[in-house]
This record gives structure tokens, sequence and C-alpha cells, in this order.
């Protein structure tokens, strides 16, 4: 209990200090985030055997709830901090030499910031603190894709921000809706008391939240910011934004949704909504000629595909989202930052301007091939035990409309399999006329992609390593009656 | 009209962040549309505000020690709306500071001719 | 075509939330958590601003992280708006005249000692950091608009601005460590109700909030009034 309030407060601390810091050395900030991350790895790594017997609960102020903020450990909520503390390292290594222009020090301190904004809305306890600790998340989202300055990041980010503005008020009102009805803004005692509310009244709010929390997390039809907003930020602000932001906003409307609220009703339009998201971003990604959108496409689909795991709503299939999200976001990570040195070497975003990058980079292509074939679910990488996971839970649950939609889920996967396809091909098969010579990506980007590329082979060679964390976190969300006797007593 | 005088204070909260909405959607200016953005966030914070009035209540302070706690108002929603403008400001000044930043670039701020990423 | 749309999206959103209106009524009391800080409040946190306690106390966590969004927003906006380096452009400016600069050269101070009594005594009376702040930042701004040729020192600025969300972040450690063993728990006598030095840390974290806001707002137009230029 000691140490989980130290997973917001050290870092934040730290970011505290950058500025001072900042006037002092510039070089020396870039080097705080990863410092940062490494130690929330650390601290949550070492936080889930507890946390695996009993949910780990902190008092802030040392207030009992329902009169105190409480952050809330259970297996969901580490597994989502340790990733983001692990996205969070890899990222903020490579960025040690890839952002080197611009006014750094606002850079690192606002990523360490989005960080924390992430971390703590995966701990929290408490409905107000998760739509706090969301704009904190969103905010330095905006002004991170932006940070080029050029037209197409002011573009997408003013669109972002107008967008993500509006969703975090309808948020608000929302909560403000749900305090109205219920008298509380403590997670597990809001569980507790939902059942006495009129169930228009919490549907409305129930819609309000989950709008708000949905813009983030790019469902359909609210994913209109993400295209433009990953093909305009910084290559390692696109691989935050894929695999951290949008994964937060999705743990935020499952937490609502399965947590708060207890909606089971509303689980099938979920799971519709879903195999929409994934139809639209696959075959849209399809299309793409860019290669950071095809990517950020790609990005929408792999959400439709884990919310339809998680709406389907059994023990086996959200074990199976879960471990999707976890693929998603190593293999996310590895295609945006090795993209982003292929984008720096060959100075455009064009699929077809990577043609034959495959003997340029050789390093780098091997990296991202290894990362398209998981997300497309291949043996032996990570990404084939979760798509396998899914398509078996889908299966056994009774209903032909699962069939359908286990179909269309397998339509996009193929889809998704031809556009990573080409571009594999365009890097390894297709020759350019003059050979250049290697010059692969700095040895310190290339390390940090490397790990979650060995991370990646290792999962799917062995993916009982985690099953077993993933199934907890599984019963953690149908459980509710379990949450709210943890948090209340 | 007693309705009316029970529920004013929510129709007008409503009111504004419909108007809000529709400025959002409407517009194409980003300056209007920033106006809207704080509109919204006007009306939400008079709808919590509303939310926590307890009839004939005063304010939640003890100026004096022998004030009848009975007939305070609720101070959750006060210290939410706190927050709530705090973070309303936070998104307006980022707001602002890409709006100049459009502008310098483009010229102009008229969102239907900021085109520059195609689909 | 697309304001139909609109208006059909704005005619659910209204009709969806005056359904659930009935279910809120207005004046009535609707939980028993207010009633318990109202109850409590004195006795627990030894503020008379039940609001302060709640938002300090109760609610220390949210405010930690309002902090940090006005932080995040700061910084942001120096990150769209600034170039690397900050160079200042001094351009001639025509000075305002002798009565503008002195009334605001007089009013300066003033406004300073209000905001710093606002947040001075947030667990006393209404008001407390972030009222403080704007205060302050308002009174920074006066001068700006007033003797146009003065500009603030930066580097203070960012000193004010880091050390006051660190005050706050290591009183909360501190908390951890000692006091109650919880994360912003209290470690400072209450003392008595309705006194200055009373309330525990309440009033040091409202300081460190004041601080904090008044330099981070006092940044933010600093930066604007830089690119009109």
């Amino acid at each position: 209990m000691v140490g989980l309030p130290l997973l917001v407060a050290v870092p934040l601390g730290l970011a505290f200090c950058l500025p001072i810091l900042g006037l002092a050395s510039k070089r020396a900030v870039a080097y705080v985030p990863v410092l940062a991350s490494l130690f929330n790895l650390v601290v949550s790594i070492s936080l889930i055997p507890q946390a695996l017997e009993k949910p780990v609960v902190a008092y802030m102020g040392g207030f009992s709830p329902p009169f105190g903020i409480t952050l809330y450990a259970g297996p969901v909520g580490l597994f989502m901090s340790t990733l983001v503390a692990l996205a969070g390292l890899v990222v903020s290594v490579y960025a040690l030499v890839y952002i080197d222009k611009g006014p750094t020090v606002k850079y690192h301190t606002l990523f360490l910031l989005l960080l924390i904004g992430a971390t703590g809305m995966v701990l929290t306890g408490d409905i107000f603190n998760l739509f706090v600790f969301f704009e904190i998340l969103t905010i330095s989202s905006y002004a991170l894709v932006a940070y080029f300055g050029d037209r197409g990041g002011l573009e997408a980010a003013a669109k972002y921000l107008v967008l993500g503005a509006a969703g975090s008020g309808l948020m608000l009102l929302g909560i403000g809706l749900l305090y109205g009805l219920t008298g509380t803004l403590n997670m597990a005692d809001i569980a507790a008391r939902i059942g006495s509310v009129p169930p228009v009244s919490a549907f409305v709010s129930l819609a309000l939240i989950v709008v708000g929390l949905g813009i983030e997390g790019a469902v359909f039809p609210l994913n209109g910011w993400l295209p433009d907003a990953h093909s305009s930020a910084p290559s390692t602000i696109s691989a935050i934004l894929s695999g951290i932001a949008i994964e937060v906003g999705l743990y935020g409307v499952v937490r609502v949704v399965f947590t708060v609220f207890g909606a089971s009703n509303i689980l099938l339009f979920l799971v519709i909504l879903a195999v929409l998201t994934l139809l639209v971003g696959e075959i849209c990604a399809f299309a793409q000629k860019n290669i950071k959108r095809m990517l950020a496409y790609s990005s929408i689909g792999q959400i439709g595909l884990i919310l339809f795991a998680v709406a389907v709503a059994s023990s086996a299939s959200i074990a199976g989202g879960l471990f999707q999200l976890l693929s998603h976001t190593l293999s996310k990570v590895v295609l945006f930052l090795a993209a982003g040195y292929m984008i720096h070497r060959s100075g455009s975003t064009e699929i077809s301007s990577l043609e034959g990058m495959g003997s340029r980079m050789p390093l780098t292509s091997f990296a991202f091939a290894v990362a398209a074939f998981s997300l497309v679910g291949l043996p032996p990488f990570a990404g084939f035990p979760s798509k396998f996971l899914i398509v078996r839970a889908a299966v056994a649950e009774q209903g032909v409309i699962f069939l359908v939609l286990i179909g269309l889920v397998l339509f996009g996967t193929v889809i998704e399999g031809a556009y990573f396809f080409r571009v594999i091909q365009a890097l390894f098969f297709k020759k350019k006329e003059n050979k250049p010579e290697r010059h692969d990506a700095p040895a310190l980007a290339l390390v940090p992609i490397f790990l979650v590329v060995v991370i990646i082979v290792a999962i799917g060679v062995w993916p009982d390593a985690i099953t077993g964390l993933l199934d907890s976190a599984a019963s953690e969300l149908l459980e509710r009656a379990e949450y709210i006797r943890s948090v209340l007593g | 009209m007693s309705f009316l005088h029970n529920y004013i204070y929510y129709i007008g909260a409503a009111g504004l962040v419909l108007i809000g909405l529709l400025i959002i959607l409407a517009k194409h200016h980003l300056i209007k549309v920033i106006i809207g953005l704080s509109i919204l966030d006007t009306g939400v914070n008079l709808f919590l505000i509303a939310v926590g009035y307890i009839k004939d209540g005063t304010a939640p302070i003890f100026s004096r020690p022998d004030l009848d706690p009975g007939r305070m108002v609720d101070p959750v929603p006060q210290a939410l709306v706190l927050t709530s403008i705090v973070i309303g400001v936070a998104i307006l000044a980022l707001a602002l500071g890409l709006a100049v930043k459009l502008h310098r670039e483009f010229g102009h701020l008229d969102l239907r001719k900021i085109k520059e990423l195609k689909w | 075509m697309r304001t139909t749309i609109s208006i059909l999206l704005l005619a659910v959103v209204a009709a969806g939330f005056f359904l659930c209106l009935a279910d809120v009524p207005f004046g009535e009391p609707k939980t028993q958590v207010g009633n318990y800080y109202i109850e409590e409040g004195r006795a627990q946190t030894g503020a008379a601003n039940i609001v302060t306690s709640v938002v300090l106390a109760y609610r220390g966590f949210d405010t930690l992280g309002e902090v940090t969004v006005l932080f995040v927003a700061a910084f942001g906006l120096g990150a769209v708006l600034g170039a690397a380096g900050g160079k200042r452009k001094h351009e001639p400016i025509e000075p305002a005249s002798i009565v503008l600069r002195t009334g605001c050269r007089f009013l300066f101070p003033m406004l300073i000692i209000f905001g710093v009594y606002v947040f001075l005594h947030g667990h006393l009376t209404p008001g407390g950091g972030f009222q403080g702040g704007a205060v302050i930042a308002s009174a920074f701004l006066l001068v700006y608009l007033g003797c146009r040729e003065r500009r603030i020192n930066l580097t203070r600025k960012t000193w004010t601005d880091s050390l006051g969300g660190l005050a706050f972040v290591v009183i909360g450690l501190i908390g951890l460590g000692v006091g109650g063993r919880y994360f912003l728990s209290n470690f400072l006598p209450n003392g008595v109700v309705n006194q200055l030095f009373s309330a525990g840390i309440l009033p040091l974290i409202y300081i460190a909030i004041g601080l904090k806001v008044g330099a981070e707002l006092t940044g933010v137009v600093d930066d604007l009034l830089e690119e009109t230029e």
C-alpha cells in the first residue's frame, strides 16, 4: 500500500523539477522520463504478486471511502500501468536521439505528464479523479501533436482539441448527473447504489460519459481525429498515442461500463459498434498510401477488435481482449518507431518511398516486419495467441450473431494481412536501381525497438507467462461485487 | 410556475450546453468554436452547482462557530466546479495558442479552408 | 445538411437530458457524503471553510491533478507558441502616459497583497490558491498593459512555478512517510478553528498552489503577449 501512490507522486515530482533542470542543462532533461518510466515499471511489476491475491487499495489523505479518494490496483490496473511504463520507457529512450529540434525541455515535460495522466487514469477508484487524469492525458497530447509546428500538425491538433474538449465537457455533464443521482463519486460506492437509480437517467449519464471517453478511445464514429493526429505528430508521439492513449481511453470505457454501471444490456450494442470500428479501420487502412495514416487506421481496427473481445463479456474473451491490447501496444510502438527513422532517412511518408529499405536499413526493417506479423496474428509472435483466444471465446458463445461477427472479424484480419504484406513487399522485395549503402537507425534508437521485439517473440512462444494475470484481470472486470467489497469492506 | 421556479437553473444550464454544442457544430471560424467550447463548459459548471443546492442553504463556511450545519449547501460540487473551471481555462489557453499559431501559418481561421491533410 | 444533423443531434441530447431532470430534484439534499464533510470537517481538518477542506484534504489528490493540468496547459502553450530558446524581440514600444504608468505602479503592490491575502486565508474565507494565483497574475497583466516596457524575469518565474508544484508533492510524500502514513495525510497540528495558524498542512498547500498558479498564468500572459509583437 505504501508503494501505490508513488507510481503517480514520484514521476509528478520529477516533472515539476524538469523546468529548473532545463535551465541548467537541456541534454539532461531527456533522461528524466527514462528514469521515471523505469521507476514505474519496477514498482508496478513488484506490486503484481500482491495484487493477484487481494487488490491493493490506497487511501489518499487517510480518509476511508467513500469520503476520500482511493487508488485501486487490481490485476487490470497494474497490467495497464506496467504496459504504460514499458511503452513510456521504450519511447523515451528512442526520443533521446529522435527529438533534437524545437523546445525539447517542453517536449520531455509534456511527455512525462502524458504518462502520468495515463498511469493515474488506470489506477484510480474515483470517477472524478478519472476525469482529472483523463484531462492531463488529453491536454498534453493536444500540445504534443502540434509539437513540430507545421501546418498539418497544427490543423490536426486544433481539430483534435475541439473534438476532445467537447467530449470532456459532455463527460463532466454525465459525471454531474451521476453525482446528483447517486450522491457519491467513489466508483465502488456508485456501483453499489446504481441499482436504485431509475434506468433512464442511469443510461443517459452512462451515454454521456462513454461518449467523452470514447473520443479518446477511438471508437467509431468518434475516431475522426485519429488519422490526422497520428500522421502529423512526431513518430514518438504517434507511438504513444496509438500504444497508450487510445488503450487507456478504451480502459476508461470498459471500467465505466463494466464496474461502475454493470450495464450488461448495452453490451450487444458495443459488440456491433466494435465490429463496425474494426471494418472501418481495416478497409480505410487498405486504401492508404501514407504509411503513418495506414498505421493510424490500423490502430482503429485493432481497437475495434479489442472492444469486440471485451464486449462479448465472457472470462475467456476478456482475457483474450486484454492480451490483444498488450500485443497491439507492443507491435504499434515498434511499427511507429521503426517507421520514424525510415521516414527520416527516406524523406517522405509515402509507402512507395520505402522501397528497398530492407537493404538500406536491415535491422529496422526486420523489426518492422516482426511487429507487422505479430499484429496480423502469425505464430510465433504475440499476436497469434491473442487472436486465437478471441476467436475461440467468440465461437464458444451461443448465438448465430457471434458467428457472423467473428466472420467479419476474420475478414478484417485478412485485409490487415494484405496491406501489411504490401509494405513488407516494398521493404524487402522491391529493389531500388542505385544500391545505397547501409545506413541504419542509431544504436540508441534500435536498442529499445529490439527490446520490444524480444518481448513480442517471448510472449508469443510462452503465452502462459501472462495468462494467469489476464485471467484474474478478466474476473476483476466481471465480478462487480468483489470489486465493491474490496474497496468498501 | 413553480416548476419554472424550481428548475430554472437546470434549464439555463441545459440551454448553455446546447448553445455551446450548436456553436461547435455549426460555426467554422475557430475563435467562434472556441467561444462555443467556453460556453459549453460554463453550462456544465452551472449544472454541477445547481445539483448541489439545498433549499434555503448558505455557504458551507463556519465563519462563526454557531452556524447551523443543517442549512448549508453541499460542498462537493463546489470543489468539482473549482477543478472544472481550472481545466476549462487550461483548454482555453491551449486552444487560443493553437489559434494564434494557425493564423500565423495560414493567414485566416476558416476551418472549411484549413484542409491541409487529405483523407 | 450539416445544420440539420446538428439540430437532430442536439435534440437527442436535450431530450435525454430533460428526461432525467425529474430524478435530480432541485434543492433536495441528495447525498450523505456532503453532510459528513460539513459535520466532521472542522474536527478532522481544522478548516473553517468546508469547501477548502473538501478541495485540499478529502479530495486533495484531485487538486494535485488540477495543478498538473494547469502546468500542462502552460507548458503546452509555451511549446506551441515559443521558438526554441525564447529569444525576445526588443522593438521600440511607445511608452504609456505618465498617469497610466503611475497608476499601474501604484496598484501593482495592492493587487499582489490582495492575491496573497486570498490564498493565505483560503481555509477561513472563500478563496484559496487558484483564486489568489489568478489575482496575482492579473496584477502582472496590469503592469504589462500599463507600463508597457516592463517584462517579468523568466528564470524567477520558472523557479517559482517548479518549486510551488514540488512543494505540494513533497508535502504529500512527507504525509506518506510520517503523519498518518497515507499520501497527503496531515502531519501538522490542527489548531483552533478560525485562526490563521490552523488546519494543519492546508494553508501550506494553498501557499504553494497560489504562488505556482500566479507564476503559471503570468507565464501564459507573457507567452501570448510576446506573440503579438
